[in-house]
């Protein structure tokens, strides 16, 4: 599978996680990105990673639960950078280039950097 | 192949098949109903052992654990809806374990439950941190073994072995009144939820991807969920054949823990007790760790957040975080005095209901071609997931009626 693929593929890709090139998980297909219009070709533009990308998935009060409880964020993964869909979604590049991996980041704050074999 | 690979599937299956709520349910279901209740131990550990083998081979050849598979397979409402269920479980089992150890350090040397149950979960937070994955599959997985006391108490006890190997054939006791009757079903929904956990597939699956199985491993999956959930299910029966042969003839109704060490006591005297004690104490421990890990697995998994005790607690920050704070909730619940056998209870309850949710998506992928390849679920492997997903299906629609109508199987 590769990302030109038929749009038909959206389905299959949504709620496959990311890998970044470095191996890392970094998040799930919650939305996609369409561009095109009417009398226009359908394009997929862009994965969206993040709890902004459950809202129309979840009935509201669930979203505005998983809203209070990780906020709304969403973060753009351009197609142009995902390498192949399979049983994940590989991307080219780290994550952080692309801005996955703050909540990581921020939870890290709270982690001592020692004691562990 | 290192036997030490085996001790992943000997941590994930003494820490599923004789935890707090296998120790209680075994030495109740042999009090009860004599042996007439061994062929289910001996049904489910089949179906553990089917699911955990296609579990470990999805792990090792699309390298997807089971929340992963769950989420894209189930779509996120529902997928979320099975997260909170599970996670709500296996919460509820991780109290359990941590009141039971406690309880079990209690008996050795007196101190404070309380007291036990906090510094027990300070030890297991010290623990997954400083010990990588593989050293916590390993110490906890082999000092388990103390449990193998019990078939050798069996052994030693001489019970009547063709009634013993009676109870492997399908049956329903004679003579049963109605109330009976609906304690026996229920306790053949609950061993088979006992035997089945989901946690344990979650633990296996998430282990098989720590460990970094490859589609060399398959040898390595098929041999550690044989020997380790075989092993597991041996000690089971053998707590169950003990308490038929020991407790039911005087009437003992073994409804705490503490019971069951009096099995090896009974044959081999003080240092039966402690060795008893002992393996029953590193048994309940690996089940406090092994949800509490699962657990944390499976949220991860869930949102796609970088995951894994072969990582630094630090290169994997909410992971880490995600487990400290389930650790510490389970505690909570502990310290609110709730009965441990109330949580085994309604762990079991909840975790029957969650169980075709969690084998459903895993069945799927393992007899998708497209992912698992050359590696896909044969004839066989198919018929006998489909055949399972049948039973705990039926279970999950018996499980609430039964437990309502049996008061949780107190009659």
């Amino acid at each position: 599978m590769t990302p030109d693929s038929p749009i038909k593929l959206v389905s299959e890709l949504l709620d496959l996680p990311l890998i970044d090139s470095e191996g890392s998980f970094c998040g799930i297909v919650d939305d996609v990105e369409l561009s095109g219009g009417a009398g226009k070709a359908l394009q997929l533009k862009a994965l969206l990673v993040g709890p902004g990308g459950y809202r129309g998935r979840l009935p509201a009060w669930a979203f505005w639960l998983v809203g209070k409880l990780a906020g709304d964020r969403l973060t753009q993964v351009p197609t142009e950078k995902v390498r192949t869909i399979h049983s994940a979604v590989h991307l080219e590049c780290p994550g952080r280039d692309l801005g996955l991996h703050q909540s990581e980041a921020a939870a890290g704050r709270w982690i001592p950097r020692r004691g562990a074999m | 192949m290192n036997p030490l690979e085996l001790t992943l599937g000997i941590m994930t299956a003494v820490g599923g098949f004789v935890d707090i709520s296998e120790l209680v349910f075994a030495a109740k279901a042999g009090s009860q109903f004599g042996y007439a209740l061994i062929w289910v131990f001996a049904l489910a550990t089949v179906g553990i052992i089917v699911f955990s083998e296609m579990s470990g081979r999805v792990a090792a050849v699309a390298k997807q654990p089971v929340f992963n598979l769950m989420r894209h397979r189930l779509g996120l409402k529902l997928g979320l809806l099975t997260l909170a269920a599970s996670v709500v479980s296996t919460l509820i089992t991780c109290a359990a374990e941590i009141g039971g150890v406690a309880l079990i350090l209690n008996y050795l040397t007196g101190a404070p439950y309380v007291l036990m149950a906090i510094a027990m979960t300070g030890f297991f937070i010290a623990s997954i941190w400083v010990l990588p994955f593989k050293w916590i599959e390993r110490t906890y997985g082999l000092l388990g073994l103390f449990m193998i006391i019990f078939a050798t108490a069996l052994v030693a006890i001489n019970p009547p072995w063709s009634q013993f190997a009676g109870g492997f054939v399908p049956q329903v006791p004679k003579g049963l009144s109605t109330k009976e009757l609906l304690t026996f079903g229920y306790f053949t929904v609950a061993i088979i939820s006992a035997v089945m956990f989901p946690y344990e597939v979650y633990f296996y699956s998430s282990g098989g991807i720590e460990e970094q199985w490859g589609p060399k491993d398959m040898l390595t999956n098929r041999l550690t969920s044989i020997i380790g959930m075989g092993l597991g299910s041996t000690l089971a029966i053998a707590i169950l054949a003990n308490s038929a042969q020991l407790f039911g003839p005087a009437n003992v109704d073994p409804e705490i823990p503490g019971s069951a060490a009096l099995q090896a006591a009974i044959p081999f005297g003080k240092w039966g007790l402690i060795l008893a004690l002992l393996g029953m104490f590193f048994a309940v421990a690996g089940a406090a760790i092994e949800t509490c890990m699962a657990n944390a697995y499976s949220i991860a998994q869930f949102f796609g957040w970088i995951w894994g005790r072969h990582k630094k607690p630090w290169e994997a920050p909410r992971f880490t975080l995600t487990w400290l704070v389930l650790l510490m909730l389970s505690l909570v619940i502990v310290l609110t005095g709730v009965d441990v056998m109330v949580l085994v209870e309604f762990a079991v309850l909840f975790s029957i209901l969650v169980l075709p949710l969690t084998y459903l998506p895993l069945l799927l992928l393992a007899g998708d071609k497209k992912y698992m390849g050359e590696h896909v679920n044969g004839l066989f492997a198919n018929a006998l997931g489909w055949l399972y997903f049948a039973v705990i299906t039926a279970a999950a629609v018996a499980a609430l009626p039964l437990f309502i109508l049996t008061s949780g199987g107190n009659g």
